[in-house]
């Protein structure tokens, strides 16, 4: 989909009243509407909006919805089933009508009361669901309903408008009227003044402002539905949207920087230098370390804390009976010897300024739930702390609130995203680098021995560095061993052919974070498949059940997200029977995409013993969608390669009595 | 839809925090010290056989009072040890609707350092039912968080909660996927009340009268059940163990008389509401004018409303089980499985069709004859076939202990033809509500040649490897039903995408050149699935060799392994199915090796298999027949040698030498 980052300020002059009630009013349907079996510009859909309407009056203080929708399929039906969550105790809904129409024409209106239900309660904070279903829905029908939601005169709620749904619009109208004094409207603690909007809009769609009234209205016509494809990105960050403020400031520009310097302060508050700090970096590094040296050593000793976000944190009331009080600077963290994830990372960019090491905190999204846009003003889109050091001239970007994170290693989560960073001056919006596939690097090894009647003993090793690694530690901090081998195991039953059962006998570095991670692996079981004189085996064994992605898909419309980049290298040794001779062999293949990745399978027969040895690298995170005839070429260059078979025949004189036992009676 | 942000205020007044909720006591307000009870379980050693459980349950003890008009109090006292990280994720909770009420919940933490805290009311979450698009529940599930829950602490929760004033049983779950070391159920009932007690998948205990009418029982070291690693199992709710004890009309002695009492109550508390309106009479005199015989006469009924009435489930306190009025459901065109046996059975009772409500369970076993009660989450259709009714159509037939004949008959299911039934409802239990003629039923098995599918593909193998070809599929019986399903809920993107990826598991890389689907409107007729493929590399070239699975398409394998079992196998369906393909050869090669044909008969199912080439076509055939839908543990053996010999028949290659 092709939308545009944008950013406006809308300035309010009019003071005069919005009329009251512009609520949509149900319309006749248009013969067209009535009898319309299918939507050319969106073939198959199972349903498609005709028309979406949103109106906001922040000086009547209501947002109004309305939606007329034609249902084309049996799945479609779905859509007759509405649920509009809001704030219970700050919002009511009102005003709930709908209607079903018939491709008759004939009209059903709602005549049973709508279901207000509790969605989630936790102390005195409340969201709930007004829940109501469409009567006597068929295929063909129109669906029409509307509602209002209505807050407190002391509250205004600029809007969030989706433009982008789940099925195509054809047609929609949004309008926003601001408060009328935008000098009444506080935003945390501090006066507004302006109204801004943000948004990522399809070509030729643009908010307008009414200069006099300053209604904000935006018009669009034939959306297409948000995209569902494998490994896409977080794709609420990418679908068409506009999001208005109330705000202070003029531009994204002067306020990354009003809010970064805030977010700063509240960083070197927290991880501000003391005495405890003082005496606690003392303890970990030597006065004759290099900084590179201090930093390693402070984070092992980071490392050891407990990480809250995969434990527990702690209650007022088990702090106070400790003798804690609540966690309030880094250097409470040390003495607790526990944190949060952000808590942590800040304790660590204490210590390193404690010792002198040049070091910032960068606060940025988590991909796997957004990508940073700094259109969007708002600090909520950004997660988690990270520290930046400077070692010699070089900044090295650290993720130590990430339990076992390697040094210098970054989550992929954290990878490749955007975020604010504190600097010498200031902060300044900055992207965090993609992960070094060197970095991220799977070795698996196999050595089988197989039987004539195909069945199997050996052993596999599977040494993991990087994410794979971080994947199995961390469960590790959740769960007990146990618990992480059976799910390991449960991981190796798509690793290895069919037939073969792999169990793990233990981990090697699972709690600890600096060296690779080691699973010991028994192998059994029955491999391949026999005709009276050849037995047949997978050439590639830990590949054999793999389905690669992008093989069978022709298109794509949005980026490539497959979390990082990554080595994956196999060496896998048969030993066959003495009776058996090689047949043939996986033949060499190399498969490159330059710049991006590469492949590689080679076999080599020695006597009875056949080695396999298969390289994957996967050099990128992500890849426009431009570069996916590329990409999928490459993955179908690499089934083709992986479904290679290792064909033994048996010698003569074992061919010759299989087929004497197979021709005698009772067989 | 997203929530609304509320970040800004007017004028800098500040939006004041909701006014505290009167009502329930959840912990915090009311301090207390940790209850003897809690301290006592406390002490309690972990034994042995727990050692590998996540947690174990210490103690946990009901107590349901019972008022003179049978609406019970119940209390629950629970003590759970933390063994494992993972077991922090145990909670306690209480469940409510709009007829129940929460009097207190309460709990406690003594932790892995023996200081004791209580849960604060920041600790307790509610829940609402609201996860599940097509319902619409009022339940709510309040759950707590207490503090201090690390390995070794002890969780201690009490609550109590008056209880839905309709429902006169208590079922008590007495095992779970971790072990119980103690657990109790005590009944305490009015003078002159009466109890029964049915158990399932459990010998039993006797009970100890504590006090007059208060009755008592107690179980120890009761072990955990997990299924995991346990491929081809029932699912694991109906392998708990459980009691149930009546204190209403059903609390009568014999298992039959609780049935027919447990039915009784149903037939009341759905007495009118399959009223047929004007509007149904008119539309079923409509539907059945000029039906030439019974089974047309149901089945146009049945399809109707099959195709015109929208699943959406209401459960609104008793609404969980008291159906809406037929009038309504007619005229909204929705509803839920209770909803739409009672539209069934008015616009049967139209067309002078006796039918009933059958209570039923969506899990197969769920229901057990031995344990009289309400447990199950379904509703179906028993409907009375006159006696002079005998048609081939009619499969799914029971005979009542009043010697009628019964087909049942699942109206929400909306693909299964009538005459046939679902494959998870086979061979399981249900209450037929028939008033005084109420009695519990055991579901038909159906023959295999009710279900199954015949696929026939023909293909052009080239020398590089590459296959192309077309199959044609035809799908009947519940097996068509699923697929009939699948069509419905599914857009022209998601049918392409899940077939493509049905046919790549089979063939990698394929590619779906074209698909056709033909689906008769009458359900009893098979729908057939007609799709052209192109694969490259399917057959893999070994030097001068070409291996080739002939088993293009489809598997029948059910996962198995060889680990030792004690729960039943779950063959999920009976039914037949039939493979038959040609594969056209390049030129230039010939077979060289072919697999021997597989031939297994056992009394649960059967397979054959053949392999043959004749000029240039290798031509698969195969046959699978199941009879029986469960199978005993003891059967592992037969059942791995089975499954063992499919696999292997599925993985089979064939191999074309160079001439």
């Amino acid at each position: 989909m092709q939308v545009r980052r944008c950013l406006y300020v809308l300035v309010a002059f009019a003071t005069f009243l919005f009329p009251a009630a512009l609520f949509a009013q149900f319309a006749p349907p248009t013969a067209e509407e009535l009898s319309m079996t299918s939507e050319p510009k969106a073939p198959g859909a199972a349903a498609i909006y005709l028309y979406r309407e949103e109106t906001v009056d922040d000086n009547l203080h209501y947002h109004s919805f309305f939606a007329r929708i034609k249902v084309l399929t049996e799945k479609g039906k779905e859509l007759a089933t509405q649920s509009v969550p809001y704030a219970k105790g700050y919002n009511t809904i009102t005003d709930v009508k709908a209607r079903t129409i018939h491709s008759d024409g004939t009209v059903i209106p709602l005549d049973v009361k709508p279901s207000d239900l509790v969605e989630a309660k936790v102390g005195t904070l409340q969201v709930n669901k007004v829940v109501f279903t469409l009567p006597s829905v068929e295929v063909g029908s129109i669906l029409e309903f509307k509602w209002a939601l209505r807050y407190d005169d002391n509250q205004v709620s600029s809007p969030d408008w989706d433009l982008a749904q789940p099925y195509f619009v054809r047609k929609a109208h949004y309008s926003f009227k601001p408060y009328k004094n935008l000098a009444d409207i506080t935003v945390n603690d501090e006066p507004a003044g302006k109204l801004l909007y943000s948004g990522m809009l399809p070509p030729g769609v643009e908010v307008k402002e009414e200069p006099l009234s300053s209604l904000c209205t935006l018009d669009l016509t034939d959306l297409a539905p948000i995209p569902e494809e494998e490994y896409m990105p977080p794709i609420g960050s990418y679908i068409a949207q506009v999001q208005f403020y109330y705000t202070r400031f003029s531009n994204k520009d002067e306020f990354w920087q009003n809010a970064g310097n805030k977010w700063s302060k509240q960083m070197d508050h927290f991880a501000s230098e003391s005495k405890g700090i003082k005496d606690a970096v003392a303890g970990i590094v030597a006065p004759g370390d290099s900084d590179e040296v201090k930093a390693h050593k402070l984070y092992d000793a980071i490392m050891k804390l407990d990480n809250t976000d995969y434990t527990r944190r702690k209650s007022k009331e088990e702090l106070k009976r400790a003798g804690l009080r609540q966690t309030k600077t880094a250097e409470d963290v040390w003495k607790q010897k526990s944190g949060s994830s952000d808590e942590i990372a800040l304790l660590y960019l204490a210590m390193a300024r404690s010792v002198g090491i040049k070091a910032y905190a960068i606060v940025v999204c988590d991909r796997d739930r957004e990508i940073f846009n700094p259109y969007y003003m708002s600090m909520r889109q950004l997660d988690d702390v990270l520290v930046i050091v400077r070692i010699g001239d070089k900044e090295q970007f650290l993720d130590p609130g990430k339990k076992f994170a390697t040094f210098g290693e970054l989550d992929w989560r954290h990878s490749l995203v955007g975020g604010i960073r504190q600097q010498d001056k200031g902060t300044a919006i900055w992207t965090t680098p993609s992960n070094n596939y060197k970095a991220a690097v799977t070795y698996r090894f196999a050595d089988v021995t197989v039987d004539k009647e195909g069945t199997i003993k050996g052993s596999a090793r599977v040494s993991m560095v990087g994410p794979s690694a971080l994947h199995w530690r961390q469960m590790a901090l959740q769960n007990d061993e146990d618990e992480v081998k059976k799910n390991f195991n449960e991981s190796l039953k798509g690793m290895v052919p069919d037939g073969v059962t792999a169990e793990l006998d233990h981990f090697l570095g699972l709690e600890t974070y600096n060296s690779q991670l080691m699973a010991m692996v028994k192998l059994s079981g029955n491999i391949g498949a026999s005709t009276g004189k050849r037995a047949f085996l997978p050439g590639v064994f830990f590949e054999s059940r793999a389905k690669h992605p992008f093989v069978t898909m022709e298109k794509r419309t949005t980026i490539v997200d497959m979390h990082y980049a990554e080595v994956v290298q196999d060496d896998v040794t048969y030993h066959v029977p003495d009776n058996f001779v090689v047949e043939s062999a996986p033949a060499e293949t190399s498969v490159p995409w330059a710049g991006h990745a590469g492949f590689t399978l080679k076999s080599q027969t020695d006597k009875n013993a056949i080695h396999v040895s298969r390289s994957f690298l996967r050099g990128f995170a992500m890849v426009q969608p431009a570069e996916y005839a590329a990409l999928r070429d490459f993955y179908q260059k690499i089934q083709t390669a992986d479904q290679q078979q290792i064909v033994l025949k048996a010698a003569p004189a074992d061919a010759a009595k299989d087929a004497s036992a197979k021709a005698a009676p009772g067989n | 839809m997203k929530l609304l942000r509320w970040a800004w205020m007017v004028g800098g007044i500040t939006v004041l925090p909701l006014v505290a909720l009167a009502g329930p006591i959840f912990g915090g307000r009311d301090k207390q010290p940790v209850p003897q009870w809690g301290l006592d379980a406390y002490k309690t050693r972990t034994p042995d056989y727990a050692k590998d459980a996540a947690s174990v349950i210490l103690y946990d003890d009901y107590l349901e009072t019972v008022d003179a008009q049978g609406r019970a109090v119940e209390r629950e006292r629970e003590a759970i040890r933390i063994l494992k990280p993972q077991g922090r994720n145990r909670v306690c909770g209480v469940s409510h609707d709009v007829d129940e009420k929460i009097n207190y919940f309460r709990a406690w933490t003594i932790g892995a350092d023996e200081k004791q805290y209580q849960a604060q009311e920041a600790d307790f979450i509610e829940e609402g039912d609201t996860g599940v698009p097509i319902m619409l529940s009022t339940n709510k599930y309040r759950v707590v968080h207490p503090p201090a829950v690390d390995v070794g602490a002890v969780v201690i929760c009490e609550s109590e909660e008056v209880l839905k004033p309709y429902i006169q049983e208590a079922v008590w779950r007495i095992q779970s996927d971790v072990p119980f070391v103690y657990e109790a159920m005590e009944v305490d009932l009015p003078a002159g009340r009466n109890y029964a007690e049915g158990w399932h998948r459990f010998k039993g205990v006797k009970p100890v009268e504590v006090s007059p009418n208060h009755w008592r029982w107690e179980i120890k070291d009761m072990p955990g059940l997990t299924l995991r690693d346990v491929p081809s199992s029932p699912e694991l709710a109906v392998l708990l163990a459980r009691m149930t004890v009546q204190w209403g009309s059903a609390a009568v002695p014999g298992t039959d008389n609780q049935w027919r009492a447990i039915g009784q109550w149903v037939t009341t508390l759905e007495a009118n509401r399959p009223d047929p309106s004007p509007e149904i009479t008119a539309k079923v005199q409509q539907l059945i004018a000029g039906a030439p015989d019974f089974y047309t006469k149901l089945s146009r009924i049945t399809q109707s409303i099959q195709k015109d009435i929208r699943y959406f489930v209401v459960m609104r306190g008793i609404g969980g089980l008291q159906a809406n009025k037929a009038s309504d459901i007619y005229r909204n065109r929705y509803g839920d499985c209770k909803d739409k046996t009672t539209l069934l059975i008015s616009m049967l009772q139209v067309a002078g069709i006796h039918a009933f409500y059958v209570p039923v369970d969506h899990r197969r076993g769920m229901v057990d004859p031995e344990d009289p009660s309400l447990v199950g989450d379904h509703m179906i259709t028993a409907i009375e076939i006159p006696a002079d009714v005998h048609d081939a159509r009619l499969k799914a037939v029971v005979e009542g202990s009043n010697g009628k004949r019964y087909l049942i008959f699942d109206p929400t299911d909306e693909r299964t033809p009538v005459g046939n039934l679902p494959s998870n409802e086979q061979g399981g239990f249900g209450t037929l509500a028939a008033g005084s003629s109420s009695q519990v039923l055991s579901l038909p098995v159906l023959a295999p040649e009710a279900n199954g599918t015949e696929r026939k593909g023909a293909f052009t193998l080239a020398a590089d490897g590459t296959l192309g070809g077309s199959m044609d599929t035809v799908h009947s019986g519940p097996e068509g039903g699923d697929f009939r399903s699948f069509l419905k809920y599914s857009d022209e993107k998601q049918r392409h995408d899940a077939w493509e990826r049905m046919v790549t598991r089979d063939v990698p890389g394929a590619v779906l050149e074209s698909f056709n689907v033909v689906e008769p409107d009458a359900l009893d007729l098979p729908l057939e699935f007609h799709y052209k493929l192109k694969a490259g590399d399917y057959a893999r070239k070994a030097g001068p060799l070409l291996l080739v699975r002939p088993r293009v398409i489809g598997s029948v394998a059910i996962p198995f392994n060889d680990k030792p079992r004690t729960v039943p196998i779950d063959l999920t369906a009976t039914g037949h199915w039939h493979d038959s393909y040609d594969i056209a050869l390049p030129d230039g090669y010939v077979v060289d090796e072919m697999p021997d044909p597989v031939n297994l008969d056992t009394d649960f199912a059967s397979y054959h298999s053949t392999i043959s080439a004749k000029d240039k076509m290798l031509h698969y055939e195969r046959d699978y027949t199941v009879k029986k839908v469960e199978l005993p543990a003891e059967k592992q053996a037969d059942f791995r040698h089975l499954e063992g010999a499919i696999l292997s028949d599925e993985r089979s290659t064939v191999v074309l030498k160079k001439q």
